[in-house]
Order: structure tokens, then C-alpha cells, then sequence
């Protein structure tokens, strides 16, 4: 099976949040950048037109008085290389900035361009020009200025919003991790607890403190702790009586068979030795035939309820007590039988038939000789009852409430059964949709069975 | 040796009860817990073997109220239970031996007449009385090496004297001893037994203390 290496919920967490606080800071600072260098330029535009205007007013007023020659503006800042201006009189360049050409700097005469300027000086560097000129047109002015410095400052704008961050994230790593691993303590708290449990421990988990999440977790593997518990307490209890239920006709048979060897000349025991060995036989035959139903029915309730088809019960019912019929009747027990035709009922045919024969073999195993045996099988508004009285012993509350359990019998019955007959009618009453209840016979003093299919079952 | 069967199967009952009388042993048999107690307790019996799943008491309830009663009659356990803590429980309650169904007949008698052997104080299988040596599992008597011919019951009595050398045995105890349930016990068998065995293995075995009962002298062990 190929399946991904199983990933960290702490490490999963801290790479989701850190991801996310990158992700969202590095769009601030994207958005910063735009909005930063929109601002600027108009900033910085609106600098270059106010310099510029005021370029184009000093020269009107000096206007006549110029000597004719080229006046260069001193530098008074560090950024003074950045920026150069240039002033042209009627077509003439009458002032200019040091690092200013004497060629004007821009093509338009009004307005602002993105010029590459001073390829002479080596390599080329973009200038931001604005152009204007004075009022009767003999005043032209370039004012500009070095794309490169907004750039500078741009960078520095972002560089105040990614410095922090830089060192922010790791730190805010650490803690996040953290966080993250105390918020996770009560899970690796369950998990250690169940890491240092004994594999048969089936005890519930408890945990103080637990978290509301966690809650309906622990609830449901508590849950599931005591199913398993309840099942392999079952299933133990099933093999240790299934090994006295299994051994002692075996033991019977194995006794038996000795004496018949041992018996030598006497032949009237070894005559009733080897009969008993038969009926040993028998027994055993039964009983392991009584596993193999009850272990088939498990297993078919454990996959699925098989469609529900209408079954005839009433010929079933005819046709398993004139089988039982022989046996009885050589006990001197009558078995009366009172059946409607049809008796419909939903459930397997088989499985029907092997309820109605157990409950039936019950009541005429477990009575004495010449006892009655009554069936009854009647169909009201859609609902069949099937009821079996007995005349034989009644049998006391406990007794009737544990009936059904595996391999529980009545001690001192003087009958040999396993109880397994009981466990398979209730377990085809369950998968059949049945009610199934126990009770004194007020017929005949005995044992009343009476099983009951619903008619809502049929709808 | 007279040995009590608590068992409620009624098949496994009667074979276990058959084969062992088949191996000389006089058998009874109960089939509930309640009955069980009673008859170990009235010491009757050489030895019981007890089923654990009984009717109305469960057998080891019966054990441990026998042992709680100082009855130290031997109990072997006889059982489907094969899980070793049902062993070592049963053990501890006061089995003297814990056997798992199903089980050898044969083997089950030898089991039995060990413990009876070991509940007497012998070590050893065969039992001595000057020239007279007995051996249980074989049922076989010899006189100076030679086998003598017995009935049943002249060996059963020879047996429980033996095993019960240097005490006295009332006619009554060995009556209990040697006869199960439903015998009708002539009021002088004993005495025509002990006869018999005078005359088989010679007078001066078997002495009679009057009043009280029947004795056999304590062998020295042989070196």
C-alpha cells in the first residue's frame, strides 16, 4: 500500500499560519510600494512644476539685464546632482544647473516627460523633465530631476516595511511553534496515555482538563473500549463453554468406547456401552451442527439482512412437526398442532424454518414422557403468532430471563443439550424482525414460547 | 477401593462409572454438588472424583467447603476447564489432582489409586506385609513370589488392611469400604473373607482384635 508519510498536525498548522502571514504581509507591502510611488511622483511632480514656475517668473524679471552669458546654479545639497534645471531665452540657454546639458533636456516645450539623458558621460541615467515656458513664449525652462532618486526612495519606503518582517518572521515562528505545541499538549497527552496502555487494556481513558473538541473523541473510543471489552468477554465465555459443551460428549464417547474394549466376556456391557457410544456420537453430531448454524447466522447477520421475501410459515410448521412427530410420539408425548393457512412472514425460508423447529424440539426435549405438546400458529391483521405450550416443568424467572444465552441450560434438567438451541431462535428472532417472549403456559402448565412477527414487518 | 463419582452427564456418568468398576474399584455415583459434599464427607470413600460444573453446587465450592471441614478425603478434578489458572485455582482449593476431559480410563485409575496410595503415606506402588506383597494396578497378590488366586472382595479387603497397616479396622469401616450403594452385606461376610485369606496366605497376617476389629501388622521397609 502506498500511502504519504504521515504529516505533523503541529508542523502543518505552523507552516499554514506562517505561509499566510508571509503571503499577507508581502502583499502590504506590494500595496505600499504602488501607493508609495503614486504618491511620490506627485509629490515629486508637483516639486518640479513649482521650481520651474519659479524659474520662468526670475528670469521674466531679470529679464534685460543678463550679460549674455551662462550663469551655473551652485550645489547647496547632496541630492543637488539629482536635479538639474535649465533656462533659455528666446531660443538661447541663459542659465542652467551644473550638471545640466546645454541642449534642452526635453522635446515637448510644456508638460512632463521621461527623457534618457547624459549618454557622453558614460552611461545613460532617466531623467524626469518638465517643460515650460513664460507667458509671451520667450522663456523656456526644463526643470529635472533623476528617475534613479524616487527609485532610492521607493527602496527605502519598502525596505522601513520588509526589514521588520524579516526579522519578525522567525521570532514569530518560534512562538507560533510555541503556541501551536502547547495548544496540542492535551492530544499528545491522550496519545501518550494510550502509547503506554497494555494491548488487552480495555479500561476507559480518563483524562482531566479535556478539551471541548476532544471530548466526543475519547467519548467515542471509550465507547468503542467497552464494545470490545463486552465482545471478548464473550467470546471467552463462548469458548470456555463451548470446550465443556464439546469435551464432555467426547469424554462420554471415549469412556464408552473403553468399557465396551474392557467389557470381554460380558457382552451385556459392551452391548450398552456401544450403544451409548452411538448416542455419544449423536449428541456430538448435534451439537457440533448447532455451532455451525450459530456461527453461520453471526456471520450472515454480519453482512446483511438478506431481501425480505413472504414466506408460508404454516406449511413449514406442518411439514418440521410431522418430522418431530416419530420421535414423540416413541416418548408417549402427543404433539398437537393448529396452524392457519397461509401464515405469511418475511425472512429467509431456512432460517424460519430451523426457529420454528428448535422451539418445537425445546418444548418436546424438555418435557417429561407423555407429555402434551401444543403449536399454534395463527395470522391477525398481517401479524403471525406462532405460540408452543408445553405440560412439561416450568421453569423459574432467572431461568427464563437468561434463556438464549450460549450454552446456558437449566442445570438438573436430566436432559443432555448444550442450550444452543435457545441462543439460535433468538438470534433468527433478531435477524427475522421476531419478538420472542417466555412465560408459564396458562394451557398447560409448562412453558409458553410465543414469537411474534409484526405486521409493519410485511409493509 | 471404594471411589465416589460426582458427574451430572448422564453418559459420561455411566462410562466413567463402568470402566472404572471394570479396573476392580467400587464406584458411586452422584450427579449434584449438594450430594457430592455430603457423601465425600462421610468419609466413606477412598477417594472422589469431582466434576466442576455441578447442579446446585458448583464443585469447586464443594471442594473448598470439604477442605474448609478439614475432610481430607483425595479429590481428583475431572474437568473441561483446561485454562491454567482453572488448574492452578482448582489445585489450590484442594484438588490433589486436576485432569482435563476427555480421559483415559486406565489412566484415570492409575491417578486414582496414586493418590489413595500417596493419602496413606505409601510411596510405592506395592504394598508389603512380610511375605506378602500386593500390587494394586495389577490386582495380583503374591506369596513368596508366588501368585495366590483371590476373589475380588478377599483382595479388595486385603488392600484396605494393607493400606491401612498398623491401624484397626472396625467390620463396619471395612463394610463401607468394600461394598457400594444397594449390596445387601451379610452380617458375617467380612468374617468369611478374613477367613479365606487365613487359609490362602496363612494365620498370622490378618489378626483379630477382639471387640474393636481387624489389623495388619506395619512391615518394616525393606532396605
Amino acid at each position: 500500500m502506498s500511502q504519504r508519510p504521515a504529516q505533523s498536525l503541529q508542523t502543518r498548522l505552523l507552516t499554514m499560519v506562517l505561509g499566510l502571514v508571509t503571503v499577507v504581509w508581502l502583499g502590504a507591502a506590494v500595496l505600499t510600494w504602488f501607493a508609495a510611488s503614486h504618491e511620490l511622483d506627485e509629490l515629486l511632480d508637483s516639486h518640479l512644476a513649482q521650481a520651474a514656475a519659479l524659474l520662468v517668473v526670475q528670469q521674466t524679471q531679470t529679464e534685460g539685464d543678463g550679460d549674455g552669458g551662462v550663469a551655473d546654479a551652485p550645489e547647496l545639497h547632496k541630492y543637488a546632482p539629482r536635479v538639474a534645471f535649465q533656462v533659455f531665452h528666446e531660443g538661447r540657454l541663459v542659465m542652467r544647473s551644473s550638471n545640466a546639458p546645454l541642449l534642452p533636456m526635453s522635446d515637448t516645450s510644456v508638460g512632463f516627460q521621461t527623457v534618457h539623458l547624459g549618454q557622453r558621460q558614460g552611461k545613460g541615467t532617466s531623467w524626469r523633465v518638465f517643460a515650460t515656458r513664460g507667458a509671451e513664449h520667450d522663456v523656456q525652462v526644463y526643470v529635472g530631476e533623476q528617475v534613479g532618486s524616487r527609485k532610492t526612495i521607493l527602496w527605502a519606503v519598502l525596505r522601513s516595511v520588509l526589514v521588520p518582517m524579516v526579522i519578525a518572521l522567525p521570532l514569530l515562528a518560534l512562538l507560533l511553534w510555541w503556541a501551536v505545541r502547547q495548544g496540542l499538549g492535551p492530544l499528545r497527552q491522550l496519545s501518550a496515555v494510550l502509547g503506554q496502555r497494555r494491548a488487552q487494556a480495555l479500561e476507559p481513558v480518563d483524562l482531566p482538563d479535556l478539551p471541548l473538541e476532544m471530548q466526543p473523541m475519547v467519548q467515542a473510543l471509550n465507547a468503542l473500549f467497552l464494545r470490545i471489552e463486552h465482545m471478548v468477554a464473550s467470546e471467552r465465555r463462548f469458548t470456555a463453554d463451548a470446550a465443556h459443551e464439546l469435551r464432555t460428549p467426547i469424554a462420554a464417547i471415549r469412556a464408552q468406547a473403553q468399557v465396551a474394549q474392557g467389557a470381554g466376556a460380558n457382552t451385556a456391557q459392551r452391548d450398552h456401552a456401544l450403544q451409548a457410544t452411538l448416542a455419544g456420537c449423536d449428541r456430538a453430531t448435534r451439537l457440533v451442527e448447532q455451532l455451525l448454524t450459530l456461527a453461520r447466522l453471526e456471520a450472515a447477520s454480519a453482512l446483511t439482512t438478506s431481501p425480505a421475501v413472504c414466506v408460508d410459515l404454516g406449511g413449514a410448521t406442518r411439514r418440521i412437526a410431522a418430522e418431530l412427530a416419530p420421535g414423540a410420539l416413541a416418548r408417549h408425548q402427543t404433539l398437537e398442532l393448529e396452524a392457519d393457512t397461509p401464515s405469511p412472514v418475511a425472512g429467509d425460508e431456512v432460517l424460519l424454518g430451523v426457529l420454528v423447529r428448535n422451539v418445537i424440539d425445546n418444548a418436546l426435549r424438555y418435557s417429561p414422557d407423555g407429555a402434551r405438546v401444543r403449536v399454534a400458529l395463527q395470522t391477525e391483521a398481517g401479524q403471525t403468532v406462532l405460540r408452543v405450550d408445553d405440560s412439561g416443568p416450568a421453569m423459574a424467572e432467572a431461568d427464563m430471563a437468561r434463556l438464549g444465552e450460549r450454552f446456558y441450560r437449566v442445570l438438573g434438567s436430566g436432559q443432555q443439550g448444550s442450550g444452543l438451541g435457545w441462543s439460535i431462535v433468538k438470534r433468527i428472532g433478531e435477524v427475522s424482525g421476531a419478538q420472542i417472549t417466555v412465560s408459564r403456559s396458562a394451557l398447560l402448565g409448562g412453558l409458553a414460547v410465543v414469537v411474534c412477527w409484526p405486521s409493519s414487518h410485511l409493509g | 477401593m471404594r471411589i465416589l463419582l460426582a458427574e451430572d452427564d448422564p453418559m459420561l456418568g455411566d462410562g466413567l462409572r463402568a470402566g472404572l468398576r471394570q479396573q476392580g474399584f467400587q464406584v458411586d455415583w452422584v450427579r449434584d454438588g449438594l450430594a457430592a459434599e455430603r457423601e465425600v464427607a462421610s468419609g466413606e470413600f477412598a477417594a472422589a472424583v469431582l466434576d466442576l460444573g455441578l447442579p446446585l453446587q458448583d464443585g469447586l465450592n464443594v471442594l473448598q467447603a470439604l477442605r474448609a471441614r478439614k475432610i481430607t478425603t483425595p479429590v481428583l478434578v475431572l474437568t473441561a476447564r483446561d485454562a491454567v489458572p482453572d488448574r492452578i485455582r482448582g489445585l489450590n482449593l484442594g484438588a490433589d489432582d486436576y485432569v482435563v476431559k476427555p480421559v483415559d480410563l486406565h489412566e484415570l485409575g492409575a491417578r486414582l489409586r496414586a493418590l489413595v496410595r500417596r493419602s496413606s503415606g505409601q510411596s510405592q506402588d506395592v504394598l508389603r506385609c512380610g511375605d506378602v506383597v500386593l500390587e494394586p494396578s495389577a490386582r495380583q497378590v503374591r506369596l513368596v513370589g508366588e501368585l495366590v488366586a483371590l476373589s475380588t472382595r478377599e483382595f479388595d479387603l486385603l488392600h484396605a488392611l494393607m493400606l491401612h497397616a498398623g491401624r484397626v479396622l472396625s467390620r463396619e469401616q471395612l463394610e463401607q469400604q468394600l461394598y457400594s450403594w444397594g449390596y445387601e452385606v451379610d452380617s458375617n461376610a467380612i468374617e468369611v473373607h478374613i477367613h479365606h485369606l487365613r487359609r490362602k496366605l496363612g494365620p498370622d497376617l490378618i489378626q483379630t482384635v477382639r471387640g474393636i476389629g481387624y489389623t495388619v501388622a506395619r512391615s518394616q521397609e525393606p532396605s
